[in-house]
């Protein structure tokens, strides 16, 4: 069986900063290190926690809780509203790190990044390097700084390996003790396997990574996930590449938890404004238009409603989105508490559009542009509606945990 | 729910200038209402950008509370942006 794993050598590390948000704090708030703490989008006891230090996690604190509830869990909490512009910072440190050590480095998201040795002539030992990244991040950035660092074949392995040991740790997974690192772990343990695939997996008798591992390919493509994502998984357990790849960016979107539920239509109206307006500058600034709106509420009874459209010809200004979106959300049901709105059908800004109103578009394309250089001179939002004029204290610029396209 | 009282109360600042990653060192500073600090570790610097302005960020400590001191890089003055001291 063994001739079935891929034997080479580990040349793939994914680092992974702990509890980042909430170690960055301590980092920088020396009187909190020790200390259980939760950080928060917004200084409210029904807000979600975002990450929970270690000290918060061994009291049970768990992320997605919310803040009273972690309260009585863990006395003594203390919340902290996040701070974009500090892990932005810690984030290119990290960035900046890592790339001194290989070209190939790819940030999967704020808080951690994979580097492949592929390709690289005169390699030292993976694990004297895992030590000396552990180190220069406290050296750079703080001494309560720290990170695990894993080391596989593909990247799955060494995602898996950077979280046996948390916090702090260094493992390698190799086909040497891939058996025994699998055996010691859950199926949900395993990255890419929650609740829904773990109830495909035991639908045809497999409960342990191991059996998962042990299961042949034709069970896993053809019963269990019907479509090439068995074969995947065939080969990312048995440590071969198969996630080495870069997905095209399908929308660009923001939601917003309405900070009270007695708003106004008109109110509420404001803040889809304010959303446009922040998914206007992340289109422009990644240098895309889009072709369709989708605006979605969710009730207070948990209902969801959505609308969207699709246009002919693309936009991209602020005023263009926010218009589709308005004429959308008037359909929107009442006792609103969360609202958001996508931009979908991109494509690139540069594409020559060829249209009956090439000078209207040209000269709104050149009013956004001057729009946009303003701010960026002067700083976010020192242009931007009279609309959204009250709506900035509430409606603020948070890390978009998944991407890391707009740090 | 502790609490953290946010400022912008320029203050006076004794810094040393040298070599290393964190060139820019406060060492002590004075308030408006006369009391001074020592601070005892720079927990974290980080430039926090305002349009073309470049703000330095030191989060410091003086072993009682934590501080948030910003140094406009531009005007050349640094203001207490921020004092936490709630964790008793």
């Amino acid at each position: 069986m063994l001739e079935m794993y891929n034997t080479e050598t580990p040349l793939v590390m994914h680092v992974d900063l702990n509890s980042a948000f909430a170690t960055i704090e301590q980092q920088a708030r020396p009187m909190l290190r020790g200390r259980p703490v939760a950080v928060l989008n917004r200084r409210t006891e029904h807000t979600a926690i975002v990450t929970a230090s270690y000290e918060a996690k061994a009291m049970g604190v768990k992320v997605g809780m919310k803040f009273k509830e972690a309260a009585y869990l863990a006395p003594g909490l203390i919340a902290i509203e996040s701070d974009p512009a500090k892990y932005r910072f810690v984030y290119k440190k990290l960035t900046s790190i890592l790339n001194d050590y290989s070209p190939h480095v790819v940030m999967k998201s704020i808080d951690e990044g994979v580097i492949d040795f592929h390709g690289l002539v005169n390699q030292r030992p993976m694990i004297e390097i895992g030590h000396e990244i552990k180190q220069r991040l406290k050296n750079e950035v703080g001494r309560a700084m720290r990170c695990n660092v894993g080391i596989g074949t593909n990247r799955f392995l060494a995602k898996t390996a950077a979280g046996l040991h948390k916090p702090d740790g260094l493992d390698e997974i190799n086909h040497t003790n891939l058996r025994t690192t699998l055996a010691s772990l859950k199926l949900t343990d395993l990255t890419g396997i929650a609740d829904h695939n773990q109830s495909r997996l035991n639908g045809v008798g497999i409960y342990t990574p191991l059996q998962f591992l042990d299961s042949d390919q034709v069970t896993l493509q053809k019963i269990v996930f019907k479509s090439i994502v068995g074969l995947q998984w065939h080969q990312r357990l048995r440590g071969y590449e198969v996630d080495d790849r870069v997905f095209d960016m399908k929308r660009i979107g923001r939601q917003y938890v309405l900070e009270r539920r007695d708003l106004t239509r008109i109110q509420i109206m404001q803040r889809l404004h304010h959303l446009c307006e922040s998914v206007g500058s992340r289109l422009r600034s990644q240098n895309k238009v889009a072709r369709g709106v989708y605006v979605y509420a969710k009730t207070a009874e948990r209902h969801y409603w959505h609308a969207s459209r699709l246009c002919q010809l693309p936009f991209y200004s602020d005023k263009a989105i926010y218009g589709l979106a308005e004429q959308l959300f008037w359909q929107a049901p009442s006792a609103i508490r969360e609202i958001g709105i996508h931009c979908y059908g991109l494509s690139d800004d540069d594409e020559p559009q060829m249209s009956l109103f090439g000078d209207a578009l040209a000269r709104e394309h050149q009013l956004v542009d001057a729009l946009d250089t303003i701010n960026q001179r002067y700083g976010d939002r020192t242009l931007h509606s009279a609309d959204t004029l009250d709506v900035s204290n509430f409606i603020r610029q948070k890390i978009p945990f998944g991407s890391t396209r707009y740090l | 729910m502790n609490d953290e009282l946010y400022l912008n109360e320029r203050i006076d600042v004794i810094a040393t200038f040298g070599e290393g990653l964190n060139p820019c060192r406060p060492r002590r500073f004075r308030r408006g209402n006369g009391r001074e600090i020592t601070i005892s570790e720079i927990g974290l610097r980080h430039p926090s950008v305002k349009g073309k302005r470049t703000l330095h960020i030191f989060d410091v400590t003086d072993g009682a509370a934590d501080y948030r001191l910003e140094f406009d890089s531009e005007r050349l003055t640094w203001h207490l942006a921020f004092e936490g001291d709630h964790y008793a």
